[in-house]
Parts: C-alpha cells; structure tokens; sequence
C-alpha cells in the first residue's frame, strides 16, 4: 500500500477538520469526494507532508513521514498540486516547472527532458515560454499539474484539478490520470463526481472530518439506486444518498448525546 | 571494550545542498529577481548623490571619496532599496501562497531560499561594484591621483550584501505586501541613525558604522602612505556577521527542514551574532595614530610604511620647492605662494634651503586642517604638510586663500611660534613679513579668522578685532618701513632671541 492511514485526525483549534480517518490505498486512481469543510484538502496537505496530523499514523510509500530522512524520500517521489494554487508571476511556465523539478531533487541531468515532457503531456507546449501572469486560469491549473507530474511521481496528491479546465482538456486530463494511474498512486480530491466516475478505480467519501464512505464508483453508484436521492447521474445520487445517510447518522447521535 | 562504529561523514548532500541544483536554482532566481528592475532608479540616486557631489573637490582619492565612500553615500544610495526588494523576495512565497508547494518538496526551504537570496544580493553587489568602478574609472579618466580606497569599496559590498540579508529575513517573518516598503523605510532609518551616530560619535564603538568617517579618511591617505585597513576590516567583519545572522534566523523558522538543518542555522545564526560582536569589540579598541584608526588586533605595521615616490619639484625664489608627484598640479600655485616669503627672509638664518612635503597627521580636535608647518635640519628644510591645507578647487579655499595659508604657516614656522599664537614680538615679526610677501596689513585680520585655520590663527590676528591696529601691528609697521637691508639686518641680529621667545615687542624697531 502506498498511503497508509490509521485513525489519523487533524485539528485546528476547538475544530477537527479530520476527525480519525484510516485509509488504504494502493495503485491506482484514488477519487476522494465531499461537500466544502468535509476534511478533503486537510487530508491532503497531511499526505503532501505539509501538514503534521495532530494525532493518529501516516505512512506514505512504506515510509513515515514524520522522521527527516524518509519524509525527504517521500517528496522525492511526491507530486502535489494544491487547491489554490500560489505562482510566482515572472517566472515562465518552463521555469515554473523546472524550479520545482529542482526543489523535488532530481537528479539535474533528467530536468531538462522532464519538464519539457511534463508541459507537453498538460498541453502547454506553445506557452512554455509564456510568463504566468500572462496564461488563463485554466492554463495555470495546467501549469500547476506539470510541476506536479514533472518528477513522475510514485504519489500524486491533486486538489481540485479541474477546477478551471474546459470540458475538453478536462477529458484529456482524466485520459492522463488514468495513464498515471497505472505506476503510481493518485488521489484526486474534487467536487465532481463525473471525473471520478471517468477516472478513479476507488473513492472515498468525506463528511465532517470522516470518511463516510470507501469503495468502487460502482458501489458509490449502488448506493444511490432506488433511495429518491437527489442527482442527475447515478454517481450523483450515490453520493447524495450516502452525504443524507451520514448526516441523519450525525443528527442521531447527537440527539442520543443530549438525551 | 567496545569498538566505535566510524563516524558517517557530514556533507552538504545529507543536508540536500549539492551544489549544481542550487546554481540552477540561482540561475532562474537570477533570471527572475526584482532587483534589476531598481537598478535604474539607484544609478540615478548613485549618479546625483555620490559622484555629481564628489567631482566639486581637488582631484586626489581620498578628497573625491570622502564624501561618497568615506562618509558611506554609496551605500546609503543602495541601501533601502537593496532591503525593500530583498523582503519582497523573501516575502515571496507567503504573498504568492506558494508556501504549501514548496514545503512539499525535497530540497530544504533553507536552501532554496538562499538561492532567492543570493539571486538578489549578487544583483545588488554586482551592481554595487559596478557603479563604484564605473565611479573609479571616471575618477582615472580625469586625471584623479592617489590609490582608491578599495577597502572602503569592499566594506561597501559587504553592507550591500547585509542589506540585502536583512531585509529577505524580515520578509521572510512578515511575508506581506507590506514588507518590501517596511524593509526599505527600516533601511533609510538605520543609514540616517548611523549618519547622526558617526557624526556626533568620533571614537570608540561608534566607528564601526559604515558610514562614519571620522578618522579613517585620513588627509594623505593613499598619497603619501597607504589606506590603513584596521576599521574596513573590523566593518567587513561587523557587516558579514549580519548576513550570516539574517540568513540563519530564515532557515531557524523554517520548521520542517528537520532539527538538523534547523541546528545548522541556529549555529550560522550564532556565528554571525559572535562576528558582529567581536566587530564591534574590535572597533571599541581603535586609536586614532597618525596616518589613519589603528585597530591593534588587526593593525599590520607594513601599513604605515611611507610610499616611495620621485616627488615633483620646482623653484620658489630660488629655493627647491618638492611635492608628492600627486600633487604636482599644485605645484605652480605652491610655488607662486612660497616665493614671495623666500624672497624676504633670504640669507637669514633659519631660511629655508629646501622645501619638502610630509605627510599630514590628523587632529580630529582642529579638523584636520591647518597642521603647522616645520623647519627644521642643516641646511634647513621647511616640511609642508600640504594634505592638511584645502586644496585650490577645494569648496571654500579659492587660490589666494591657498596662497595665504601657505605664506602665515611658512612664516609662522620661521618666527618659530610653533602651534601656538606666538608672542607679541612674533606676531608682529610675523605680521611684517606676510606684508613683505604681499599680504597687506588690513587684510591679516580677516584671513586670519577665516575657517579651516587653526585656533591659534585666530589669536595672531589681533583676536579677532578685525582691524590691524593696536601694538603688535604697530610695531609691524615700523618693522616693515625698514629699508630692506636695514630689516633684514635687524632680523638677522634678533632672530634667535624672537625663535626662543625672549625678545619683546619693545625691543622691535
């Protein structure tokens, strides 16, 4: 298993944005679903090893992130793009990727090809030398997915990745991750459930800090059929059975709290 | 017993600092640095404030520089500017919000964030250095005499450089938008506190500011002996101890590099801290010698060593008139001033056969000017001290000025007053032979209180009554309306007496 997680929790003041969450998962496509402040981007930043968990066992790549020597192995092999993605506005695209390829700690002989690979493969190769202030958001995002991809990562942790992608390069990108998907282990966090229906071989789903769900789009799916829940595509309304299921769970146990 | 495992050697790759990543790095920072883009507006302020000023004074180094090196304009011009884009820099990551993605990475943040600030600071000294040299060039090319005073450059980089350190490390803590303009305002603030401090300050640890010159800028520095390099040194030490501080207090916050790298920059933080404090240690030990600040730590005695020179003679009167060949250009003009004086007191005893110049030694109590001349040896030789006079050119010292100084100090070292006002009857033997030399007695007076002479100037002439009357030039009068043969008869028959001070003005003709 390349993300090993174990009643792992996070809390930032009186509030747990992971509240115990244990997770396996091994190569493939990884979808993780939730409504806003269901714990996604929290989850990721504790996987990207940006973000200590406050409590509960993290083992990324058979290592553990919270020691020195393995944690630099770790974002040796590491892609992660975040949900706001921060750029410096002078640099070029190519410069952009190549100063991430550097801080990833490649081996400097493969930079060059590698970025060059890596804005190809998001299509940007006509703007390589396009300096960021000057590309569409969209472009960003692409810009940012290379840097990710750049040091082909045996983990790559994405945030909202088609945020911002026409429907188009929305569909290539999934023909990518799927690519990716097959020698590596990628976690997509993302509000839109078609990406993971096209792309993700497992998803989970987060509520309240919690993952509320784990198992295959096809399950996601069976959930959803015959409970009236509310969506336009069977995924939807898995995803909207299983967010109603937990909540009325929620509601439960809080009034057997007060009681 | 046991056996020691062998220690793992510690190299820069366990700290993941190989070095050609990091020139990679530096080569896109290089690329990308906001530094260039200020460069203009600093070679503006560089053009008005530091070398228009300089080309007003007498073309010798240590008269040009004083103002742009020695009392640090230089590097007040860069300063502020320097801090203001050095924090926008090391503010980079928190106002861009690409914090999370580069804390996600590798290479430690301590190292890629040196190489942003290494991409600023070599801008900045690179530029530094090229404006001084452009300075230096254009200096030669107007015939400028004298060494330049390179350590004075070199402890100007070096406040470049800690400029440039401080200000990333402030914008590292306060990553704002706000950084940039806080970092340049704490900038100018620190120049104009150095500023007031050097001037109100001239001893002990306050010379260690870059921009105090007491002292150091010494009259014949680089002309007839070489710069002394005590107090740049101390200030190299001082300004690269903040450096290292600056850039090791960057790596000590960032948390998650590890205890290692976070270790190794609290001992680089520690490292700076003890260089900057043993600078200052250092400076609180300067003494003012003769030709520049001794710091006895540091002090190589093969600095004081005089230059060797073929001097630049010429004839006042008949008498060889020779100058440091720097000084040539003034030879005319010393000449011109000297002859007169020769002419009166020739074939007297004591007159000078020669005329040599020294070295000047600074005396911070009268301003450096005004040094006496001596005469001295068989046959006598008068030393000029020219360096401690304004210079022809100099602002406020026009040429019948120089000529004056010149002719009260060659005929106050004659009537032997020494560094004093003399007695009446040398001040009126005086006064008589500047009147001889063509400085009339209604104009003593006021030359004599004018600035840039020493106190006792002021006492010889009639204390500063301003008008040449009273007993001493009365008696000068009568001196001066002595056929010549008969003047130069009584002198020659009272001269020892005046020198040893015994004669009085009664005794005058």
């Amino acid at each position: 298993m390349n993300v090993e997680l174990s009643d792992l929790t996070r809390r930032f003041g009186r509030t747990y944005a992971v509240a115990g969450v244990s997770l396996q998962v091994g190569p493939g496509v990884f979808g993780l679903l939730g409504p806003n402040g269901a714990g996604k981007t929290s989850l990721l930043r504790m996987m990207a090893t940006v973000l200590p968990p406050t409590s509960g066992r993290l083992r990324l790549l058979g290592r553990d992130p919270g020691s020195v020597g393995p944690r630099r192995e770790i974002r040796r092999r590491l892609g992660y793009l975040p949900q706001n993605l921060g750029y410096y506005p002078g640099f070029t695209v190519a410069e952009f990727v190549e100063y991430f390829a550097l801080l990833k700690d490649m081996p400097p002989g493969r930079v060059p090809r590698a970025v060059a690979a890596a804005i190809e493969q998001v299509g940007l190769g006509a703007k390589a030398r396009a300096k960021l202030r000057t590309l569409s958001g969209g472009m960003l995002r692409r810009a940012g997915i290379a840097q990710a991809i750049v040091n082909d990562p045996q983990l790559l942790l994405l945030d909202e990745p088609t945020a911002g992608l026409d429907p188009e390069q929305r569909v290539a990108f999934r023909a990518m991750l799927r690519g990716l998907g097959e020698r590596a282990t990628v976690v997509v966090s993302t509000h839109l459930v078609e990406d993971v229906g096209a792309a993700c071989t497992e998803v989970a789903l987060m509520a309240a800090g919690k993952v509320v769900f784990h198992g295959t789009p096809g399950e996601l799916i069976a959930c959803g059929e015959g409970s009236g829940a509310a969506g336009d595509a069977p995924l939807e309304r898995g995803y909207s059975a299983v967010l109603a299921a937990s909540r009325s769970a929620a509601a439960r146990s809080a009034t057997e709290t007060r009681a | 017993m046991t056996a020691a495992a062998p220690a793992r050697p510690v190299t820069a790759r366990a700290f993941g600092l190989t070095p050609l990543p990091l020139l990679r790095l530096l080569r896109i920072e290089l690329r990308r640095s906001t530094m260039p883009w200020l460069l203009p507006l600093i070679a503006a302020l560089f053009w008005f404030d530091s070398y228009r000023p300089s080309t007003g004074m007498p073309p010798l180094y240590v008269l040009r520089t004083f103002w742009n090196m020695g009392q640090g304009h230089t590097i007040i011009d860069f300063g502020p500017f320097v801090a203001g884009a050095a924090a926008w820099t090391g503010s980079r990551d928190g106002r861009r919000r690409t914090a999370d993605l580069v804390a996600g990475t590798a290479r430690p943040r301590w190292a890629a964030q040196l190489a942003a600030w290494a991409a600023a600071a070599i801008w900045a000294v690179a530029a530094y250095l090229a404006f001084t040299g452009a300075m230096f060039a254009a200096y030669a090319g107007q015939g400028v005499r004298g060494q330049p005073p390179w350590w004075w450059a070199a402890a100007g980089a070096a406040a470049v450089a800690a400029f440039s350190a401080a200000g990333f490390a402030a914008g590292a803590y306060w990553p704002s938008r706000f950084a940039a303009p806080l970092a340049a305002f704490g900038g100018f603030l620190a120049m104009v506190m150095s500023s007031q401090t050097g001037f109100r300050d001239t001893t002990g640890w306050a010379l260690i500011l870059p921009t105090d010159s007491n002292g150091n800028f010494q009259p014949d520095s680089g002309l007839l002996y070489p710069w002394l390099p005590d107090l740049p040194i101390a200030r190299i030490m001082l300004l690269a101890g903040i450096t290292m501080a600056a850039l090791g207090l960057t790596g000590v916050r960032v948390r998650g590099d590890g205890p290692r790298m976070r270790l190794l920059a609290a001992a680089v933080t520690a490292a700076g801290v003890a260089a900057a404090g043993t600078a200052v240690g250092l400076a609180g030990t300067a003494r003012l010698s003769a030709h520049g600040i001794v710091i006895p730590a540091l002090h190589d005695a093969a600095s004081d060593r005089p230059f060797r020179y073929a001097p630049a003679c010429g004839q006042a009167a008949g008498v060889p008139v020779c100058v440091n060949p720097a000084y040539r250009r003034w030879l005319p003009d010393v000449t011109a001033a000297l002859g007169p004086v020769f002419g009166e007191v020739a074939g007297l005893p004591g007159a000078p056969a020669r005329a040599i110049q020294v070295g000047a030694v600074y005396d911070s109590a009268d301003g450096g000017g005004g040094q006496p001349m001596t005469i001295g040896g068989r046959p006598p030789v008068l030393l000029l001290p020219l360096g401690a006079f304004g210079l022809p050119g100099a602002p406020g010292t026009t040429d019948p000025f120089f000529a004056f100084q010149l002719r009260l100090f060659a005929v106050h070292a004659f009537t032997g007053a020494g560094a004093a006002a003399g007695t009446a009857a040398q001040r009126a033997v005086q006064a008589a032979l500047l009147h001889g030399a063509g400085v009339p007695f209604a104009r003593q007076p006021s030359l004599l209180s004018s600035g840039g002479l020493p106190s006792w100037a002021g006492a010889a002439g009639n204390g500063g009554s301003g008008v040449a009357q009273g007993p001493v030039y009365d008696a000068a009068r009568r001196l001066a309306a002595l056929p010549a043969a008969a003047r130069h008869a009584w002198l020659a028959a009272h001269l020892a007496a005046l020198r040893s001070g015994q004669l009085t003005l009664a005794r005058l003709p």
